[in-house]
């Protein structure tokens, strides 16, 4: 097997005329923490969506662990240990933190409605040690106080937590995050990063879209520039500090 | 259920009601009572099938009657009966709960045939379909004379039920007046509840029950996390279908012969109205919510005749439903996670 965790050949997809995302060939190694910038609009979540199964490209091949994917029904390719989180945090409002945890933690098996209405002592055993993993996360990650509040009680920084919370529940192999630190203090915003930097010690694979350029500098160990769809620049952060096409495409370009 | 002020405010809301019944009936009240409880019992029996749907897993159904219609269909036609404008009898069948069983399982898979297309649909799209879906499967059933006996529907069945009445019903219904037949009916769409209920309070804390939630609340983030959120739905979708069809087969037993018009898109929306009274996401909700809609059903006519003297019968119909729609409209002002819903999980508000 290559070190190639990700690969993408010919990645297109368009709306009407607008190309949203042109990827020639890109490859995500192993255990690396990469972070995927550029102005607004650049292709960036459209990418993330791509990989992640929740649309579809128009041409072109993505690769995981060197299996085709193209086209895969995203609850397949998170199966296959590549879970995302979206842009707008995506947390179940009328379910409690835990139940938030406890969802997201739980084997298909487990779920199943069989199971459920015999009530076995090996679902209870299960449930019961998940809620002690739910708890461990919970706790690491400072929301344990709020175990028991709905979910659209907690504070959008909280939210931003409590998504990190379960996706990382089940150790995925990748973890594809869209924007973790957007509207969230810079407190916890501190706090995140340090997280996802553990995270990605702990040998989780990371794709990272962020505008805080500040961050991305500074916990990356690759950065990947798109512009209006295409890969203008890819390297380590100080290469991409000084990288021309990178400047003339926030600051010549675009002007937010 | 934990005794709380809001159970407490909602039993006594159902006792007024029923008390509303006496009142205004000084002669025959236990009739028009046991009358009102059979029906309140079949359509909060259906009310809890459709809260699996829509309070659990946010499924917009639209088309209830239909998986009513199904169950009670098949279950009749497998019976003893007689069907069409001949009357044309069939005599052998199978037994009664045996036809029941096939009946509701009927329901079930009738419930995944319409999710398969049908399902992938979110919100309001997935209403439209299946109350499209509904009204051709009663044009079918209305067309299809040759098995389903069409316009004519189907009698003498009844007694494939009645035969396994039990004695006290018999004695009881003497002392009291009642009609031993409807009594039978009225005790087992209640024993039905019971059951349904038991079995849906130990599903709603189980894994399942959180995974349907977890749909309701935002599939894109279900299917993120490796959840197969379609099938959860499916699941869903023919659990409250088969619920929706042991009611339909208690609701053809309790009118003693079945016509198509039974099935009408009315039904559903007053399926709907009960499980909102009810609260939605509830389990036991939909049971008071079914009997204060039966007392206002069927008491507004002598309602509506001290405030209207001189009303005709079509004129009090439409105070009838005037009387349901401004208690809805209250209700939603006031209460409007419904009688027995929690406040922090309002569900009455579609995407």
């Amino acid at each position: 097997m290559s070190n190639n965790l990700i690969e993408v050949k010919n990645l297109k997809k368009t709306f009407g005329g607008l190309t949203a995302v042109d990827i020639e060939n890109l490859t995500f190694n192993e255990n690396e923490l990469t972070s995927i910038i550029g102005p607004n609009g650049a292709g960036k979540t459209t990418f993330f969506d791509l990989i992640s199964g929740f649309q579809n490209s128009d041409n072109g091949d993505i690769y995981l662990n060197d299996k085709d994917i193209s086209n895969f029904q995203p609850y397949k390719i998170a199966r296959m240990g590549m879970v995302r989180t979206f842009q707008l945090t995506k947390v179940f409002d009328r379910m409690t933190v835990l139940e938030n945890l406890l969802f997201s933690g739980s084997e298909i098996s487990n779920e199943s409605l069989f199971k459920s209405i015999i009530k076995s002592k090996s679902q209870k055993n299960y449930e019961e040690h998940l809620r002690d993993k739910a708890r461990d996360i919970m706790d690491e990650l400072n929301i344990l106080h709020m175990e028991d509040s709905y979910a659209r009680e907690l504070s959008g920084g909280q939210k931003k937590l409590l998504e990190l919370a379960r996706s990382i529940i089940n150790e995925p192999e990748i973890l594809l995050l869209d924007e973790p630190l957007a509207g969230v203090n810079p407190k916890l915003a501190e706090d995140i990063l340090s997280l996802i930097k553990k995270l990605s010690n702990k040998g989780i694979t990371i794709l990272m879209v962020e505008h805080n350029i500040e961050a991305v500098m500074k916990i990356s160990d690759r950065i990947v520039v798109l512009a209006e769809g295409s890969l203008i620049a890819d390297g380590n952060p100080n290469d991409i500090r000084t990288d021309t096409n990178v400047i003339e495409a926030y600051l010549g370009k675009d002007n937010d | 259920m934990k005794i709380t002020n809001k159970v407490l405010f909602v039993v006594f809301l159902t006792g007024l009601s029923i008390y509303l019944v006496f009142a205004l009936n000084p002669e025959g009240a236990p009739r028009i009572l046991l009358n009102l409880f059979t029906f309140a019992g079949i359509y909060g029996l259906s009310a809890i099938g459709l809260n699996v749907h829509f309070g659990w897993t946010g499924l917009l159904n639209f088309g209830h009657a239909s998986f009513m219609g199904v169950g009670a269909y098949v279950t009749l036609l497998l019976m003893p009966h007689a069907a069409g404008r001949e009357g044309e009898i069939t005599s052998t069948g199978l037994p009664f709960i045996v036809a029941l069983i096939i009946g509701i399982l009927s329901a079930a898979l009738f419930g995944l045939l319409l999710g398969l297309p049908a399902i992938r649909l979110r919100g309001d799209y997935l209403a439209i379909v299946t109350i499209a879906a509904a009204e051709i499967f009663r044009l079918l059933v209305r067309d299809l004379e040759s098995i389903t006996g069409g316009v004519y529907g189907i009698i003498n069945y009844t007694e494939n039920l009645q035969k396994y009445r039990p004695n006290f019903i018999n004695s009881l219904s003497e002392s009291s007046g009642f009609s031993p037949s409807q009594a039978w009916v009225c005790l087992v769409a209640w024993i039905s509840i019971l059951i349904t209920v038991l079995f849906l309070k130990r599903l709603n804390s189980s894994p399942w029950g959180r995974a349907l939630r977890a749909v309701r609340e935002d599939e894109d983030a279900v299917r993120a996390l490796g959840k197969n959120a379609v099938w959860l739905k499916l699941q869903s979708f023919m659990l409250g279908a088969g619920i929706a069809g042991l009611s339909g087969v208690l609701l053809a037993f309790n009118y003693g012969s079945l016509e198509t018009t039974v099935f009408v898109p009315l039904l559903t929306f007053y399926v709907w109205a009960i499980m909102i009274l009810g609260g939605v996401g509830t389990i036991t909700g939909p049971i008071f919510g079914s009997i204060i809609f039966w007392v206002i059903i069927s008491e507004t006519d002598r309602l509506a005749f001290l405030l209207f003297e001189n009303a005709n019968g079509q004129q009090l119909a439409g105070v009838r439903f005037l009387l349901v729609g401004l208690l809805i409209m209250i209700l939603m002002i006031f209460r409007p996670s419904g009688l027995l819903g929690k406040k922090e999980e309002l569900l009455l508000d579609v995407k």
